[in-house]
This record gives structure tokens, sequence and C-alpha cells, in this order.
């Protein structure tokens, strides 16, 4: 039983760190806890989801020594695995940035730098590639705010071909898909012997 | 490795497009066969937040359900203590864990939204300790998105900032209607992962046959 109250207690943190209910998130700051926070809005939902993803994301690209940025799971030879073609590292984080800027860019009119899906093949350098994925969160930060009632159902081009999607789609959906590489990205952490920070003290 | 990369990255926003779509002319580059047609024959309604969300709940729906299905009944249990990864967690969590972890928590953020009650049995993260087999946990977690599109139809302009009962304390409607896909997908990647470690490739990654 103690092990389902954790489980919601974890839960609850996730959901109501940012609107000042409830218990605080884990790490969330002394400042924010003591500060009233605002009535929610779309744009402060979203941007909490965005701070959510953006804490864990960073976290695991810099726990990752940089001369394991080139490591991909199929250099494990683990017998009978499937591992062709997959992301290195690098790749993962690059391609959740690149999709960050690609998705959330057109909510504040701005267009990606790089049209490659997983970023500039040029960037190569640990750090280069951190502030490559924390610059993508500060758009998503940015983009979380022109969202509205009104705006949230707007339809805007798709960024990847014909065809429209709703701005909430892009606000929300790209902390989904940063969260589907982020299950990935953790276990090449855990491969390398590094348990991913967000997972620390047992989450 | 161009067209994976192309694929996946296309494979995000396909489903969105295809629901959405007003642009007339060809399927978006790379959209998966059978996805998009109907869409651009078919005058769409305008969007609504409820509909955004739901079409979120099925996209991770359609990848999480096939995931769980393409894992053999017997590695259901299977973790990758082989490998000797580094874990916080003891015992390692296994494929079947994952699995009814999704559920469960699918199950607490989306409750609260519709007023059901939480499954019985739930004791932890793990859900119900009695759901043991491939089917039951399948079904499990189909019937936590059934829960899903029943509160993601709830969602309207007026209810969204709605401040709900969650366990001790609260949060919006909204958010726990989205945040629970986001969720969903954390653990969807490292089910991917897991798929592969068993020679698997996820139903969602396969490329269309020529």
């Amino acid at each position: 039983m103690k092990s389902a109250r954790m489980f919601y207690l974890l839960l609850l943190s996730l959901a109501t760190a940012a609107f000042g209910q409830g218990t605080p998130a884990k790490n969330a700051s002394p400042q924010s806890q003591a500060t009233p926070q605002a009535a929610p809005t779309i744009a402060i939902i979203v941007d909490r989801q965005v701070s959510i993803v953006e804490r864990e994301l960073v976290g695991a690209a810099e726990a990752m020594p940089e001369d394991k940025y080139n490591f991909a799971p199929s250099s494990l030879n683990i017998p009978g695995s499937e591992y062709k073609s997959v992301r290195t590292f690098a790749q993962q984080v690059k391609h959740v940035a690149a999709t960050n800027f690609a998705l959330w860019g057109p909510l504040v009119g701005e267009k990606p730098a790089s049209d490659d899906d997983d970023g500039p093949a040029s960037m190569t350098s640990k750090a280069d590639i951190v502030k490559y994925l924390k610059d993508s969160f500060a758009l998503g930060h940015r983009a979380a705010k022109t969202l509205t009632a009104e705006s949230s159902v707007e339809m805007i081009p798709s960024p990847f071909g014909p065809g429209q999607v709703a701005k909430l789609f892009c606000g929300t959906f790209t902390v989904a898909h940063a969260f589907d590489h982020y299950g990935q990205i953790v276990e090449y952490l855990r491969m390398n012997g590094i348990v991913p920070p967000a997972s620390r003290g047992g989450n | 490795m161009q067209l994976l990369r192309t694929f996946c990255l296309l494979l995000v926003l396909s489903a969105a497009v295809s629901v959405f779509a007003q642009a007339g002319g060809s399927a978006a580059k790379g959209t998966p066969a059978g996805s998009a047609p109907q869409a651009q024959t078919t005058p769409q309604p305008a969007p609504t937040i409820s509909g955004i969300v739901d079409r979120q709940i099925s996209q991770l729906e359609k990848q999480i359900v096939a995931a769980a299905e393409a894992m053999p009944e017997d590695k259901f249990e299977y973790a990758p203590t082989n490998l000797n990864l580094k874990d916080s967690r003891d015992p390692m969590r296994s494929f079947a864990f994952e699995v009814k972890h999704v559920a469960t928590a699918n199950y607490a953020f989306w409750s609260p939204i519709t007023g059901d009650p939480l499954p019985a049995g739930i004791k932890g993260p793990n859900g119900p300790e009695d759901i043991k087999t491939k089917a039951e946990i399948v079904k499990y977690l189909k019937d936590s998105y059934a829960l899903g599109h029943k509160a993601a139809a709830t969602l309207t302009g007026d209810n969204l900032l709605d401040q709900l009962p969650m366990f001790q304390g609260k949060a919006p409607r909204l958010y726990l209607a989205t945040f629970a896909v986001a969720h969903g997908y954390d653990h969807y990647g490292q089910m991917a992962l897991y798929l592969r470690m068993n020679g698997i490739t996820p139903p969602a990654s396969r490329t269309e046959p020529k």
C-alpha cells in the first residue's frame, strides 16, 4: 500500500506542482513552492508539460559522457536483438530538438534552422548538442505562451507536408514525442551504467 | 538510415495531419498507406479541443497496444537483467510491468475526469496483482484507453481549466487529459527497446512493404 501511495504522490506531483496545490514536485525550486501560483491557463498547462520533459531530457543529455554520445545499442551485439539502423544517443537528442523546432516554431512564426530530422549533421560535440536541445525548449516555452482557447483550435500548415494541424496538437504532442525518445534515452543511459537523473532516488 | 529517420519523423504528424487534413492533393510525404485518403475527400468538422486530445490518445493507443500485442506471452516477464543495466529499481521493470504501469497511470489521470472509480485491486504502480496473462494485461491496457476517450469527450472550452481532485490534490482537466499521453510515450519508448532486445521491431517502426 505504501507503493500505491508513492505512485499517486508522484503522479500528483507531476500534475499539481505548476498549479500551486497538492504536493510540490520533488525538484520544484523553493521559490516556486513559496510563490502563489496564477490560476491555470492553457498556456500555463502546456508550459508546465514542456518544463517537465525539458528537465528530464536535459538532465539525461548532460548525464551521458561525451565519449558515449555516439553509442547505439547495436554496439552491444545482444544475441537475438534487432537494433539495425537505430539512432545513436546523439541522434536521439538531436532528433528531439529538431522536432521541437519543427513543431513549436510555427506557433511563434519561426522556421527551423535545419530541415534534417536529426538536426544539423555538422553538430557533433556534446556542448553543442545540449545547447541545441536547451534552445529548442526555450522555443517551447515561447510557443506555449501563445496558446489560448481561441488559438488552440486554429489550424496551421503542417511542417512536414500537405495538410494542417491544430496549434494545441503542436503544443502538447511535441511533449509526448519528446517523452517517447526520452524513454529510449534512459535505456541508452542504463546500458552505459548510468541511472537517469530523473530516476535517482527510486522514482 | 535516412529512410528510417524520415519515416519516424513523418509518423509523428501523419496521424494528426490525416485527421485534420483540409488541404487537397496528395497525402503527406511519407504518410503510411491508408491513413490519409479518407480525410482528403471528406470535409472535416472544425477542430475542437476534445477532438485534438482524443486524437493524441488514439495515436499513442495504436502504437502501444500494437507493441504490447507484438511481444510473445512467454516474454512478458522479460527484463534486461542479462545486460547488467544500471537500474535504481529493484527488481528491474519487466515488459509486463511497463504495460501495466502505463495502464494504471492512465486510470489515475483519467478517472478524475470521468468520475469513474479506479479498477479494483490497484496496490501500486504495477496495477492489480491478479492481472497476469498477456490477454489480461492487454485488455487492462485497452480498457484504460477506452477511459481516455471517454475523458477526452468531456473537454469543452468551458471546463478545460477546472481543477479536479486527484488523490490528495487537484489538477486542471486539460493537464490530466494530455499529460497521460506524454507519460504513456515515456514508457512506450522503453517498451520499444525491450521489443528490440528480443529481436522484434516495434510495429509502429516497421516500414510499409514496397
